[in-house]
């Protein structure tokens, strides 16, 4: 990962609508990002040029366009149509972005685009995040990474964080990931925890 | 034999997919319904004879997906509800605007005319703007012209938004009107998803601050909702309302059901809800 002066950044050339540059590299926002969120707490797993990511839960494509600048490919999932419209635009100027319109849930319907890949990244805020990432492990090589972005609001309004991502890691374990890491997202992002996972 | 959307596999020799889009997206639509494609390998489309190497295979397969994506786009665009929910937004953001505006204005009028006073007078809305008008002069007049040209503009709007929910919802509209079927409609975020509805959901929707209020503290559950905007919710007793808003949520998810499949108005239907939600409204 490119860091300067304590800012996380990405090499890439395209600019998304615009947003700030550092000495030629984009800047990479932990507010606006949670991946970025992640990075700044000093976690995370590096990206390296020779990855292949599937990342569940692409909306506008921000993110994944910072994504997409460390990597070799990003198989951008997104179901909304609005959100996809700018994901397409965001795509169309990058040559290793390929953009799915479906929905994570049936990834029958992705599974004849989509090749192994080393990395899954999924941000989708639904209820059933856990079930959603299983579904979708068939897609990781052995010894491939997880990164679950667990909103706890949208799975339970009642309880805390803390018990939810709990819950999680007992679901993902169940479907045969082993995490590695649960970590928290406040300051950036109350309420929100990333699971580090890996497929043995 | 094994299909990939690059081509065909058989043992050792392979048949690649011709290279036109068109044809591309269909196998890989083809291949997404049979639900148990294997996944791609960029090596055997090369050794195919398809692309002649990783960058020419990511090439192709982008723009593929890409098309594929575009198709599925316009599907999704075409079972939206022909523009009603951008403009029940419109709508709802006006009102915000103009009530802004308009508590703005009163003020300013004030500092003119301290001898004004608004508990003094009862009027609201759009009358309060019509009184301002009247003794209102250069910059004032003007913000209070635009309001009310705000306020006509709403008026076309919501003529417009009645007008379209009667075609797309003609059992709801008939139940509870236009404009609160399209508001339902887009505060559940479509039809479909209106018509999916339990009708307890259906109930409360539009009070999501009193609903998580009450999930996370305990406070009273919300009665009602956009449901609350129907006459003879907001028009019975107190007391009554919840029993009249649980009614007619009730029979308003089954008209909203006949709205998505059956697409047709059903006056029994509507005959019968408007008697349930009439008595729920009286005493018994």
């Amino acid at each position: 990962m490119i860091w300067i002066d304590g800012q996380l950044v990405s090499p890439g050339k395209e600019l998304v609508h615009g947003e700030r540059t550092l000495q030629g590299f984009r800047l990479w926002d932990p507010r606006r990002s949670k991946l970025s969120a992640l990075y700044h707490l000093g976690q995370g797993i590096d990206l390296e040029p020779q990855h292949r990511v599937l990342y569940l839960g692409a909306a506008n494509g921000t993110t994944v366009s910072h994504v997409a600048d460390y990597v070799e490919v990003v198989y951008a999932v997104e179901s909304a149509p609005r959100p996809f419209q700018d994901l397409l635009v965001v795509a169309e100027g990058r040559d290793n972005i390929i953009p799915i319109m479906a929905d994570a849930r049936k990834p029958y319907l992705y599974r004849p685009l989509v090749e192994e890949v080393d990395l899954i990244y999924q941000d989708v805020a639904q209820r059933d995040q856990a079930a959603i990432l299983l579904s979708n492990t068939g897609f990781l090589n052995s010894g491939g990474a997880t990164i679950l972005m667990l909103k706890a609001r949208s799975v339970d309004v009642r309880r805390t964080l803390s018990e939810i991502a709990a819950e999680t890691e007992t679901l993902l374990k169940a479907g045969g990931l082993s995490i590695e890491k649960t970590i928290s997202l406040s300051p950036y992002y109350p309420d929100h925890a990333a699971l580090i996972g890996l497929l043995p | 034999m094994q299909s990939y959307w690059f081509g065909d596999l058989d043992g050792t020799s392979c048949q690649p997919a011709p290279d036109d889009l068109a044809v591309l997206v269909k196998r890989v639509r083809d291949l997404g319904d049979a639900r148990e494609a294997p996944l791609p390998e960029w090596d055997l489309a090369v050794m195919c004879g398809f692309v002649n190497n990783r960058a020419g295979y990511l090439e192709c397969l982008r723009r593929t997906a890409i098309s594929y994506s575009r198709e599925m786009l316009l599907v999704a665009m075409s079972t939206d509800t022909s523009g009603l929910l951008p403009m029940v937004r419109m709508v709802d953001q006006i009102d915000e605007a103009v009530n802004l505006l308009t508590e703005r204005a009163t003020e300013w009028y004030i500092a003119i005319h301290p001898g004004f006073h608004r508990k003094s007078t009862r009027v609201r809305g759009t009358a309060l703007i019509d009184l301002l008008r009247k003794d209102a002069v250069g910059p004032l007049l003007s913000v209070l012209e635009e309001i009310d040209r705000l306020t006509d503009q709403r008026r076309m709007l919501t003529r417009e938004i009645a007008g379209c929910a009667d075609k797309v919802l003609p059992n709801s509209s008939a139940l509870v009107g236009g404009l609160v079927a399209a508001r339902l409609a887009a505060e559940a975020g479509g039809i479909r998803e209106l018509a999916m509805m339990p009708a307890s959901s259906l109930q409360v929707l539009g009070s999501r601050k009193a609903l998580f209020a009450h999930l996370a503290t305990g406070s009273p559950p919300p009665k009602h909702g956009v449901v609350f905007q129907h006459g003879k919710v907001h028009g019975s007793r107190k007391e009554r309302r919840g029993r009249v808003a649980r009614v007619l949520s009730g029979k308003l998810v089954i008209a909203v059901r006949i709205d998505y499949y059956r697409k047709e108005l059903d006056p029994g239907f509507i005959r019968n809800a408007t008697e349930a939600i009439r008595k729920a409204g009286s005493a018994q």
